[in-house]
């Protein structure tokens, strides 16, 4: 038995369907990540989890009891918002406290949890300052402290590193796991930000439209997308997607690409003859000034994007693909508007149907 | 399409007391394409704002190719402008918008025609050209802007935050196109943004501005590589560069930990051995995430450091891994295939040429020759 059980859980706002027959098993101690784009139900997921809405239909079971007849403070839950909700009368160290006031813990004990939470996660220092006088990470922080200060089993996180800058959010996304992991907390984590899912999810569960479209390790979901649309929403800049129709000749399978000819690995000959969408990484197309027997491009741009170069080459007839490489070679002094020639690592390529999107 | 000069430029806002912009001075060359990058009130869009004619100049001179243009209007100036706030007409449809400028410049309508198609394929807006701007997204506005401003035929381009408002996925796809249309029509342009990201991405120097001030004005290689002080060395780079508290012993730059305690050492390179650093001086040591190695466990070769990694994340083309040095926390980028899970001690490697120093007090980079800024943001 899972820890979180979310069994066919939906929610509509009048005609609008938000959560759709939603189902997942989350084991205890396990950190998921939700991501999608935005409007696709992420937020009022987790809202249904701490019980601050109701279903229309479903089950949400936490350690093995119903609780969508339960009141959000006895759901074992703790949650921090994207856009802290501290109270602005109380000082850090009550905001902090405020989940333990309901529930007749003495004052020593409260005093004690608060202090060590804010220990842990290095706000100690300003528990008497009120929200106004805190900075952005700290505001972040003492959200993120309140949430975990219950100990509660299930900890929901709505897109905190949002709205904080990115030293706060790096030292962040470093420091959560640990502290999550000391608390031994079932997380479920919200974000658009695939790099921030992949980063710190132990399983990523893509939210598109209400569903789940892909529950799998950040590796798979990256390296093995189960459709053309969660290929494009990770990766930076997105994964090159091109029609192509694999045909089997006397030389093999190949097919014709960006105004040249790729063959097709042997293992591939299953595609040929079929409308299929093409997919391959910026990162697996390699890039040469000198000619090579890769397909003749114009190399529109290169930009630096943090110690890579993601380069803009167009094909002869105009396919534009998306290349990168790391930075350190003789394309770091180009501006752009060069001849090159692109090879395409077949070996990490995709194939997905030209209809419905669906990996093949 | 030609030159523009800042010399010696300041602005003061009526009844402030500091300057907004102060005395700033750039030679931007024809056909180059220069990033204003900082965080809000650094003066950025001030400056922007002052070379389109829309804010008066208080001090120093502003020249457009030969022509001193301080006292022209923004429409004598013979620039094209992209607004943070779009700007739009409502009542004209984006098509429209987009040609406003030809159309006033009495282009031929096939011609136009031509460069609508053009421009909103480019900013994947053509399915839009018949609307009217309130009934599109922000995203989209920003784009039409984006438009109306790249389509004319101007001395200088002038993008605000051209694209704030856009998906993380399309952004990268545009900055790569804008660059190519930027480079292929020789366009003179001045970006305004607070996303070191875009500024890296686009620029081919970025002026980097604080409080007004110009901390540096160098190519985006040379900003990361060689920062003038410690603000352009944290400001720039994703993850941030690693910076330690050290004190100066014995030849070698000892790193603090956060009690204090020593917790590695660092060879000081030849031209900081020769520069101002006495013993016991105190410093701040950066380290570039990128420039650190991370050897499998056993092949320690060259390393001369053991880090306990705390965090491991697999970001598809790479990993970003946190690990402590006896205190120390280092965040080091590799390549995706580098073993270090989490909870293991792996062999690490800062190497010399890696180490930049900074002025504790100034915070000024002290061995590396480039002139810091006149003035430093304390």
């Amino acid at each position: 038995m899972a820890f979180l059980e979310i069994t066919g859980l939906s929610k509509s706002f009048k005609d609008h369907e938000v959560i759709r027959d939603l189902s997942i098993d989350i084991e205890k101690g396990e950190f998921l990540v939700v991501c999608g784009p935005s409007g696709c139900g992420k937020t009022v997921l987790l809202r249904l989890i701490a019980g601050m809405m109701q279903p229309d239909a479903g089950d949400i079971a936490i350690d093995g009891r119903s609780v969508v007849d339960v009141n959000p403070e006895h759901r074992d839950v703790g949650m921090a918002f994207q856009n802290y909700a501290l109270y602005p009368h109380m000082t850090a160290f009550e905001n902090i406290a405020s989940p333990l006031r309901s529930r007749h813990v003495t004052e020593a004990e409260v005093s004690t949890r608060v202090n060590e939470t804010a220990h842990m996660l290095r706000i100690d220092h300003v528990l008497d300052h009120l929200p106004k006088a805190l900075s952005q990470g700290q505001k972040q922080r003492t959200a993120l402290a309140r949430s975990l200060v219950g100990r509660p089993g299930v900890v929901l996180l709505d897109d905190p590193l949002r709205n904080v800058d990115a030293k706060i959010r790096y030292e962040m996304r470093f420091e959560l796991p640990r502290v999550l992991r000391r608390y031994e907390s079932t997380v479920v984590y919200v974000t658009q930000d695939y790099k921030e899912a992949m980063a710190l999810g132990d399983r990523v569960a893509v939210l598109v439209d209400g569903a789940f479209r892909q529950v799998a390790a950040p590796h798979e979901i990256y390296d093995l997308p189960s459709t053309t649309r969660i290929a494009r929403l990770f990766g930076d800049p997105p994964i090159n997607l091109l029609p192509v129709r694999p045909m089997t000749g006397a030389a093999g399978t190949e097919m014709s690409l960006a105004g040249g000819t790729v063959r097709l690995p042997a293992d591939r000959a299953a595609v040929a003859g079929r409308e299929c969408t093409f997919g391959i990484r910026s990162e697996n197309i390699v890039v040469s000034l000198e000619p090579s027997d890769g397909i003749p491009v114009t190399l529109d741009a290169v930009t630096p994007v943090n110690n890579r170069l993601v380069m803009l080459l167009r094909g002869n007839e105009g396919t534009e693909l998306f290349a990168s490489c790391p930075q350190g070679g003789p394309l770091d002094r180009l501006r752009g508007r060069a001849k090159a020639w692109a090879t395409l690592d077949l070996a990490h390529a995709h194939f997905f149907d030209h209809g419905d999107g669906v990996r093949i | 399409m030609t030159t523009l000069d800042l010399n010696n430029v300041a602005k003061v806002y009526d009844g402030a007391e500091e300057r907004a912009v102060d005395t700033l001075t750039m030679h931007i060359d024809d056909g180059e394409i220069v990033a204003l990058l900082g965080s809000s009130g650094c003066g950025k869009t001030t400056t922007l704002r002052m070379v389109a004619g829309l804010e008066s100049i208080t001090e120093g001179e502003i020249r457009v190719g030969n022509r001193v243009v301080n006292t022209l209007r923004p429409s004598q100036r013979n620039v094209a402008m992209a607004f943070e706030t779009y700007a739009l007409y409502p009542p004209l449809r984006v098509r429209e918008n987009i040609a406003f400028g030809l159309l006033r410049d009495r282009v031929a309508t096939a011609e136009i025609e031509k460069q609508v198609k053009q421009i909103a394929g480019m900013l994947e807006i053509t399915d839009l050209l018949e609307r009217f701007p309130p009934s599109i997204s922000g995203g989209a506005q920003q784009r039409v802007s984006l438009a109306r401003a790249l389509i004319r035929n101007a001395s200088v381009y002038l993008l605000d935050e051209p694209m704030s408002q856009l998906e993380p996925q399309l952004r990268a796809v545009l900055r790569a196109r804008i660059k190519h249309y930027l480079i292929a029509g020789k366009m003179t342009t001045v970006v305004v943004t607070h996303d070191q990201t875009e500024a890296i991405a686009l620029a081919d120097r970025i002026a980097v501005m604080e409080k007004g001030v110009l901390q540096q004005f160098a190519t985006p290689h040379d900003l990361q590589e060689w920062p003038a002080n410690l603000f352009v060395a944290s400001f720039i780079g994703e993850p941030p560069m690693n910076l330690f508290p050290a004190v100066v012993h014995d030849g070698r730059i000892a790193v603090l930990n956060e009690r204090q305690e020593v917790a590695f050492h660092v060879p000081l390179t030849a031209s900081a051995a020769t520069s101002k650093l006495g013993n016991g001086k105190r410093i701040m040591v950066g380290v570039r995430p990128h420039r650190i190695h991370l050897a499998p466990a056993g092949q320690a070769e060259g390393a001369t450091l053991t880090g306990e990694v705390h965090s491991n994340h697999w970001l598809g083309d790479h990993c970003q891994v946190g690990f402590q040095v006896r205190g120390c926390f280092v965040i080091a980028v590799v390549g995706r295939d580098v073993p270090a899970p989490v909870g293991s001690q792996i062999p690490v490697a800062i190497p010399v040429e890696a180490v930049r120093v900074f002025d504790v007090e100034s915070g000024a980079a002290i061995q590396h020759g480039l002139e810091p800024a006149a003035s430093l943001v304390a």
